[in-house]
C-alpha cells in the first residue's frame, strides 16, 4: 500500500479522526484501548484428596471440557535416583516399564491403549518418575487398570531392555548435534555439580551395564504406593472414579523406602565461560545463570515475577532490547525453574555469530538494571496480570490443571496453593522484585555456557570471563588445538 | 482441489445470504455452540460460547499463507506476519504484546501453507481489548523502514535457529516439498531463503497488506466465556468500517500428477545420526478417498501400536523414532491445496534409507494384499475421535478448528459433525486407498545422512 492511499483510506474510514490529525500533535492522535468488561466469575477447580489403605494419595479434580480423562501417577524417584551404583537406571526403567508386564507384551499394551484412545508414557525429571496417561473418559477403568499393571508388574523383558539401551544411546548421540541440548546439558552439569540435579543423561558405559535384575530391583524399591501420588483430571464424577481407582490400585503393596543421601546445592561464586565448541555453527547458543531456590522457598513469588519482567514474557525487557530493538535474535528467554530441593535461573538466546559479544553485553546490562533500580509500578502490574491470567488459562486444560496440582504434592506446597496464587502474586511490591533480582540475578557468579564455533567468536567473548573450552561430550580441549 | 473450491462457492452463496441476516445457531451431535455470520464488508465472524473457565481466545485468520507468496520473495508471508506486531494507527511498535500481556493474556501468530493467524487468549472480561487490537491492525498497519529492517534480522535469526543451525533443518518439510512438487507454489521454501528475506521492501509489505489483509479475506473467531450478543456489538463497532478490497485471481496451485518415484540423498553438516523422510501426494480433502487415507495413516503411523512403528522400531530395530500423518504439522482441516502425506524417522547409523523404505513397502504390500483387521479399523476410529477431542479442549484449539472450517469451507458448524465421514470408513476403502496412493511413483524419498568428517 502506498503512503498516499493509506491516508486516503484512513480518511474514508474515520473522517473525524482524520481532521483532528491535522491539528493535533502526533502523541494525541492515538485512541485509547477499551477497558475491561464486568469481571467474570472465577472458576476454581474442586479438588478432592483421598488416601488408599496402601498409602497412595489420590487427588481428583473434575474438568468436563471434553469427554476425556488425564492422569499423572508420580513416583518420588528422580532421574538421578540410584546413580551411585547405576547411573541412568531411573531413566532406563521409565523407558522400559511400559514395554511389557507380567501378563502383557509391549504390543498388547500399545494395542489396548489404542482401543481406548489412550496414551501412557513414563518420563523422569529432577524429582520424580511420572507416568502420564489419558483416554476417552468412557474407558477410565481400563486406563487405570493399565496404569496399575505397568507400575506394579513391569517385566523389563531382556529384548526390550536391549532395544531401549541401543535406542537411548543413539538418541543421546543425535541430541548432541542439537545446540540446545548441548547448552542445557552443560549448564545443568556446571551449576549443580555433584547435586542430583547435575545429572542429565548417563554415559554409554553405564547404560550398557544395566541388567534386567537391576531394573526389577529398582522398581521393587521405588515404585511403591507410599512413595507415590495419583492426580486425575477430566470428565468424571469423583465417587465413581474413586471406586475405579480403588479397584485398580488396592492390590499395590506398600513397603519400606530407602532414604536418599542429601547433597546441598549452592550458587556458584565466580563467573566463568564454558564454551562448547561446535565447529560450523552459524549461531552462538547462550545459556547463563545460577542456582537459586527450591519451590517451597518464601521468595518463589518474587523471583518468578522478577523473571517475568526480565525475560519470562514476550513484552519483557530482554525481548524488547535484543529482539525488537537490536534484532540480534528470534527467541531470547529467561526462566525461573524451582523444584523440590533447589532451582535455577537461566537466561538464553541463539544469536548470529557476529553479535555474540554485543548480546552478552545487553543481557548483562539488563540484569544490572533489574538489580540497581526498582521496576516501574506499570511493569509490576503488567507482570502480575500476566501471571494470574496465564494461571487461569493453565487451569482450564486437563493436562494444565493436572500438572499444576502435581506440583503442589511433589514440592509439598500448601494445599491452598491454587486458590491463594492470585493474592500472593498481587501482594508483591517493587521492593520485593528488586530484592529477588539483587539476590538471585547476581551475574558475578554466573555460569555462562555458549555453544558455537569458537574460532569464529572467541574474540567477542573473552572480555566476559575466563574461558573453559569443551568438546560436545564435555571434555576439556586446549584452545590452540581447536583449529 | 480447485473444483472443490468452485463448487463450494456456488453452494454457499445462498447460505451466506441467510447467515448475514440472522446468525445460525447449530446444535448437532457434539453441540458446540456456533454463531456464524458475515459483515457487509465481507468479514466472516464465528462466535462460540464456552463457560468452562473465565478465558477467551480472539483469533483472526487471513486467507493467505506462504503457499501463494510472490515468486522471488520466499518467506515473505512469514516475514509479513512479524510486521503485524510492529504497530498500527493506535498501537505503537510491539505494544500489541504489551496490551495483551498486561491484561493477563498471551499472544502469537503463525504462518502456514494456506493461512496466517493472529490470536490472543485472555481473561474473558478483556475480549473487547482483543477485538480492538485486531481491528486496529487490520485497518491501519503502520510499517517503517526501520521496523522492516529490524524484523528482517529477527526472521533471519528464526530461520537460523530453526533450520540452518539445526541438524536435519526441517528437511521433512522444506526439502521434501521442494523435491516432491513441481509447481513453485508447492515446492518453494516457505521459511524463506535469507537472500529473499533481506530483499523484501516496504512497498512489498504495503501491497501485501492491502490485498490479503482485507476483511473480505479473513475470518474473525471468538471462543470463550463471553456473551455472543455482546461480542456481536463489539465486532460491529470495531470491524464494520474497515473497507473491503478487490481480491486478485488466485494463482494456480494445482500440482501435476507425479509419474516417477524420486529418491534423493542429502548430506547433513550438523547431524550425527541419519534420518529419512518419505512423502506421498495426498487425495484432495473433498475426495471420498480422504477419510480412508486419514485412518490408514493412523493405522500406519498413528501411535506405538501402528504398523510402521512396530515394523521399523520394534521388529527390525532400524529406527529410533517415527512420526507421520497426512498433514504432519497440522490437521486434516487446516490447509487448502495439495498436501504431502509424510513419514519421518531417525534411524541407526550403519543402516541405509533403502532398508527403511523396503520395510515400509513390505508393510504396505501386506495391507494392499490382505487389508487391515476389523479391530485395527475400529481402533483407528477411536483413536481419531480421541485425537479430535484434544483439539476441542482449549479455547484456542476450538478457535483454530472453527476458523479454518470457516476460512476453507465456509462451514464452521462442521466442528460438530466432522467425525461422521471418518466413522463411515470401511476396510475395503482402506485397502483401495493403500493401493491407489501408496505406490512408488507417487512418492519422494529423502535420505538425510551425516556428512563424513573431512568432506568439507
Amino acid at each position: 500500500m502506498k503512503r498516499v492511499e493509506m491516508k486516503k483510506l484512513f480518511r474514508a474510514i474515520m473522517p473525524l479522526i482524520a481532521s483532528l490529525l491535522i491539528i493535533l500533535p502526533a502523541a494525541a492522535q492515538k485512541m485509547s484501548p477499551p477497558g475491561p468488561g464486568p469481571a467474570r466469575p472465577v472458576n476454581l477447580p474442586k479438588i478432592t484428596e483421598k488416601k488408599l489403605a496402601n498409602g497412595l494419595t489420590v487427588v481428583m479434580a473434575p474438568l468436563p471440557n471434553v469427554p476425556k480423562i488425564t492422569a499423572l501417577l508420580t513416583v518420588r524417584a528422580g532421574q538421578a535416583t540410584g546413580r551411585e551404583k547405576h547411573p541412568g537406571i531411573a531413566q532406563i526403567a521409565a523407558a522400559v516399564a511400559n514395554e511389557g508386564t507380567d501378563t502383557r507384551t509391549s504390543k498388547q499394551l500399545k494395542e489396548e491403549l489404542r482401543s481406548i484412545g489412550g496414551t501412557l508414557d513414563l518420563s523422569t525429571n529432577q524429582d520424580a518418575t511420572v507416568m502420564s496417561a489419558s483416554a476417552l473418559s468412557e474407558f477410565s477403568p481400563r486406563m487405570l487398570e493399565l496404569m496399575s499393571d505397568v507400575i506394579q508388574h513391569p517385566s523389563f523383558p531382556d529384548s526390550e531392555l536391549a532395544l531401549s539401551k541401543s535406542n537411548t544411546i543413539e538418541g543421546i548421540r543425535a541430541g548432541r548435534a542439537d545446540p540446545n541440548f548441548l547448552a542445557n546439558e552443560r549448564f545443568q552439569k556446571i551449576i549443580f555439580g555433584d547435586h542430583p540435579y547435575g545429572f542429565v543423561v548417563p554415559d554409554e558405559k553405564s547404560i550398557n551395564a544395566l541388567t534386567r535384575d537391576d531394573l526389577k530391583q529398582f522398581a521393587a524399591t521405588y515404585y511403591a504406593p507410599n512413595n507415590s501420588f495419583l492426580v486425575v483430571v477430566g470428565d468424571f464424577t469423583p465417587d465413581k472414579l474413586f471406586a475405579e481407582i480403588q479397584k485398580a490400585f488396592n492390590s499395590w503393596k506398600s513397603r519400606e523406602l530407602p532414604s536418599e543421601p542429601t547433597v546441598a546445592a549452592a550458587p556458584r561464586a565466580k563467573r566463568q565461560i564454558y564454551f562448547v565448541n561446535r565447529p560450523g555453527s552459524i549461531q552462538s547458543t547462550i545459556y547463563m545463570g545460577n542456582v537459586t531456590i527450591a519451590r517451597k522457598d518464601k521468595d518463589y513469588f518474587a523471583i518468578r515475577t522478577a523473571d517475568t519482567i526480565y525475560g519470562g514474557s514476550f513484552y519483557s525487557r530482554l525481548t524488547r532490547n535484543i529482539r525488537e530493538d537490536k534484532g540480534y535474535t528470534y527467541s531470547p528467554f529467561s526462566s525461573s525453574a524451582t523444584m523440590a530441593r533447589s532451582g535455577y535461573w537461566v537466561v538464553g538466546a541463539a544469536v548470529r555469530n557476529e553479535v555474540t559479544g554485543p548480546t552478552l553485553k545487553e543481557i548483562f546490562y539488563e540484569i544490572d538494571r533489574m538489580r540497581s533500580a526498582p521496576v516501574t509500578a506499570e511493569e509490576l502490574d503488567a507482570a502480575k496480570a500476566y501471571s494470574t491470567g496465564q494461571f487461569s488459562v493453565e487451569l482450564a486444560s486437563q493436562a494444565g490443571l493436572a500438572g499444576r496440582i502435581n506440583t503442589v504434592y511433589l514440592y509439598d506446597l500448601p494445599r491452598d496453593f491454587i486458590s491463594t496464587f492470585k493474592p500472593k502474586i498481587e501482594a508483591l511490591t517493587t521492593a520485593d522484585i528488586k530484592m529477588a533480582a539483587t539476590k538471585y540475578f547476581d551475574q558475578s557468579g554466573f555460569a555462562v555456557v555458549i555453544v558455537g564455533d569458537y574460532d569464529k567468536v572467541k574474540d567477542q567473548v573473552a572480555t566476559y570471563g575466563d574461558v573453559t573450552l569443551l568438546d560436545t561430550e564435555g571434555n576439556p580441549i586446549t584452545k590452540t588445538a581447536s583449529k | 482441489m480447485r473444483r472443490f473450491q468452485r463448487k463450494l462457492c456456488g453452494l454457499l452463496v445462498g447460505l451466506l445470504l441467510l447467515t448475514m441476516l440472522s446468525p445460525l445457531i447449530h446444535a448437532t451431535p457434539l453441540s458446540i455452540p456456533v454463531v456464524y455470520y458475515k459483515l457487509p464488508n465481507g468479514l466472516r465472524v464465528v462466535v462460540s460460547e464456552d463457560h468452562n473457565a473465565p478465558v477467551v481466545t480472539v483469533a483472526v485468520y487471513y486467507n493467505v499463507g506462504f503457499r501463494i507468496e510472490p515468486k522471488e520473495r520466499t518467506g515473505f508471508a512469514h516475514l509479513f506476519e512479524h510486521m503485524m506486531f510492529q504497530g498500527s494507527a493506535n498501537v505503537k511498535k510491539f505494544e500489541h504484546a504489551k496490551y495483551v500481556e498486561a491484561n493477563g493474556g498471551s499472544l502469537n501468530g503463525h504462518t502456514d501453507f494456506d493461512y496466517t493467524n493472529y490470536f490472543e487468549t485472555m481473561p474473558s472480561d478483556r475480549v473487547e481489548l482483543g477485538l480492538w487490537l485486531e481491528a486496529d491492525r487490520m485497518r491501519s498497519l503502520d510499517v517503517t523502514p526501520e521496523n522492516l529492517k529490524n524484523q528482517q534480522n529477527v526472521v533471519s535469526e528464526e530461520v537460523r535457529v530453526n533450520v540452518l543451525n539445526q541438524p536435519y533443518g526441517l528437511f521433512e518439510w522444506i526439502d521434501l516439498w521442494g523435491n516432491a512438487n513441481q509447481n513453485y507454489y508447492n515446492s518453494h521454501n516457505g521459511y524463506g531463503d535469507l537472500k529473499d528475506i533481506e530483499a523484501a521492501t516496504i512497498e512489498d509489505v504495503r501491497a501485501f497488506f492491502k490485498t490479503y489483509y482485507a476483511p473480505n479475506n479473513a475470518v474473525l473467531t471468538v471462543v470463550g466465556d463471553v456473551d455472543a450478543g455482546d461480542v456481536k456489538k463489539m465486532v460491529e463497532k470495531y470491524f464494520s468500517n474497515i473497507p473491503q478490497q478487490p481480491q486478485p485471481a488466485r494463482p494456480d496451485i494445482a500440482e501435476p500428477p507425479q509419474t516417477k518415484e524420486k529418491r534423493v540423498t542429502e548430506p547433513d553438516k550438523l547431524a550425527t545420526v541419519p534420518a529419512l523422510a518419505v512423502g506421498y501426494h495426498a487425495p484432495a480433502q473433498n475426495s471420498p478417498d480422504f477419510a480412508p487415507v486419514v485412518l490408514l495413516n493412523l493405522i500406519l503411523q498413528g501411535d506405538d501400536s501402528s504398523r510402521f512403528y512396530q515394523r521399523l522400531i520394534k521388529e527390525k530395530e532400524l529406527s529410533l523414532d517415527l512420526q507421520g500423518a497426512v498433514n504432519i504439522y497440522g490437521n486434516e482441516f487446516d490447509y487448502f491445496g495439495p498436501m504431502i502425506m509424510t513419514t519421518r524417522t531417525t534411524y541407526k547409523p550403519g543402516h541405509t534409507g533403502d532398508e527403511i523404505v523396503k520395510e515400509m513397502d513390505a508393510v504396505l504390500a501386506d495391507i494392499m494384499q490382505n487389508g487391515v483387521t476389523e479391530k485395527e479399523l475400529a481402533d483407528a476410529k477411536v483413536r481419531y475421535r480421541s485425537n479430535y477431542y484434544n483439539q476441542l479442549e482449549s479455547t484456542f484449539g476450538k478457535a483454530h478448528l472453527l476458523s479454518t472450517l470457516a476460512l476453507f469451507r465456509d462451514a464452521p458448524n462442521q466442528i460438530n459433525n466432522a467425525l461422521a465421514p471418518f466413522e463411515a470408513v470401511t476396510r475395503d476403502q482402506i485397502k483401495a486407498v493403500a493401493r491407489k496412493y501408496y505406490v512408488p511413483e507417487n512418492r519422494t524419498v529423502i535420505d538425510r545422512v551425516p556428512e563424513q568428517k573431512g568432506d568439507k
